[in-house]
């Protein structure tokens, strides 16, 4: 067997084992990630509790702003998702009618100092 | 250096190239990505933003098991304790955004129950060793005392993971009266705290429910000829969730109550106590409590 080939079989057991190793049996650990990193359920929790903060105290930029702790999509975008998920998985009427209301009313709402 | 000539040189080489290319691409190129993470990965920022949206939404809701399921989700050691440190630090900020009350109200709902013969306790007083400073150990404790042992605690109902999403199975906020709203306090105790080794004179005072459980987060309002301040219940955890002092100046006439209601003390002043011919500056303790 030629010596190059026997180099790239060692190359791809040594690649095997690196990967083995990064992916599997020691990641890179994130612990100090940011809301957008997190589980789909859990943003949508994120969303109704800020839906039933809305319901209470009607501030609409206090809402929007505890949603854009999601990254750079609109608030309003935000919401929509939430309901999305709440509507296919089964939420309680009342929690998809809280998450409706905020998603309606952010459709609408514009940031203090610029465009939406 | 025969052995040395023996080694498959290449092939070990092949090796540790193949095993750093690997490493470079998956810690680097392509890192494993945690793109459904739960909150309790998040940083502690984030986690302090979800206590207060817990809180507020408790505080909307009065849904008390939706918010520990959720506060579980954070993976606090102690809940209650997380919550008030960070109502606390709010206060200490001069409480930027208004969610320290919100957060202590939370702190008080999942708090372990106090032991039921607490409300019938009959408080005593400890004097601590003069070389511990007062601050840092408890002075006032109710007997009977110990750990509650009587209800499950939070990590005995985790968090369900993704099979299928947890809010679906909550039922719809009963909007049931939150904990706090009641009579006004009345005042249930006062007297004369002589220890030594309180550097103050202090006005120590301590809220409790009509059931005798501490509350945290009441506002005292202490006022005097020519000024006033607010103290709030909770910020000394170690002293207790309903413990709240003021240091006097000895020879000002205070008064002292609830701000949300009740009648005020009033002709509070620092007391002189006297033992083995020594003359200092004592402590007032007062104990309000809803009837």
């Amino acid at each position: 067997m030629p010596r190059w080939i026997k180099f790239l079989i060692a190359l791809a057991l040594g690649i095997a084992a690196g990967v083995v190793y990064g992916w599997v049996l020691s990641p890179v650990q994130y612990v100090d990630i940011a809301p957008a990193s997190l589980r789909t359920d859990y943003r949508t929790d994120y969303a109704l509790m800020t839906a039933q903060v809305y319901y209470a105290d009607r501030d609409l930029d206090a809402a929007a702003r505890r949603l854009t702790v999601f990254g750079s999509d609109p608030p309003a975008e935000i919401a929509s998702q939430a309901l999305t998920y709440a509507f296919q998985n089964n939420f309680p009427e009342a929690d998809i009618k809280l998450l409706q209301e905020l998603a309606s009313a952010l459709q609408t709402w514009q940031p203090a100092g610029g465009a939406p | 250096m025969t052995f040395l000539r023996r080694i498959p040189w290449l092939l070990v080489g092949g090796v540790a190239l193949g095993v750093a290319l690997g490493l470079v691409y998956t810690w680097i190129v392509s890192p494993v990505t945690y793109v459904d993470a739960a909150p309790d990965a998040l940083r502690s920022d984030f986690k302090d933003q979800y206590r207060v949206l817990i809180a507020s939404a408790y505080q909307a809701d009065g849904d008390l098991d939706r918010a520990r399921a959720r506060l579980a989700s954070l993976r606090d050691p102690d809940p209650a304790a997380a919550l008030t440190g960070q109502a606390s630090a709010l206060l200490a900020a001069g409480d930027p955004d208004g969610s320290a009350y919100a957060l202590l109200q939370l702190a008080q709902a999942v708090q372990p129950p106090a032991p039921t013969a607490a409300a019938s306790s009959t408080p005593t007083i400890i004097v601590v060793p003069a070389t511990m400073p007062p601050t840092d150990t408890p002075f006032i404790t109710d007997t009977p005392g110990g750990p509650p042992t009587d209800t499950p605690s939070v990590s005995e109902t985790p968090f369900t993971p993704t099979v299928t999403p947890f809010l679906s199975a909550t039922p719809r906020p009963s909007r049931t009266p939150t904990p706090t709203p009641g009579l006004p306090y009345a005042l249930a105790a006062q007297e004369t705290v002589c220890n030594a080794n309180l550097l103050d004179a202090l006005i120590q005072v301590q809220v409790r429910d009509a059931a005798g459980y501490p509350v945290p987060g009441v506002d005292i309002l202490v006022t005097w000829d020519g000024g006033r301040e607010h103290i709030f219940t909770g910020l000394k955890p170690e002293l207790g969730n309903g413990y709240a002092d003021f240091a006097m100046t000895p020879g000002i006439v205070y008064s002292v109550q609830v701000a949300s209601g009740g009648a005020p003390v009033e002709g509070l002043e620092a007391p002189t106590c006297e033992a083995g011919g020594v003359t200092w500056w004592g402590s007032l303790r007062l104990v309000f409590q809803q009837p």
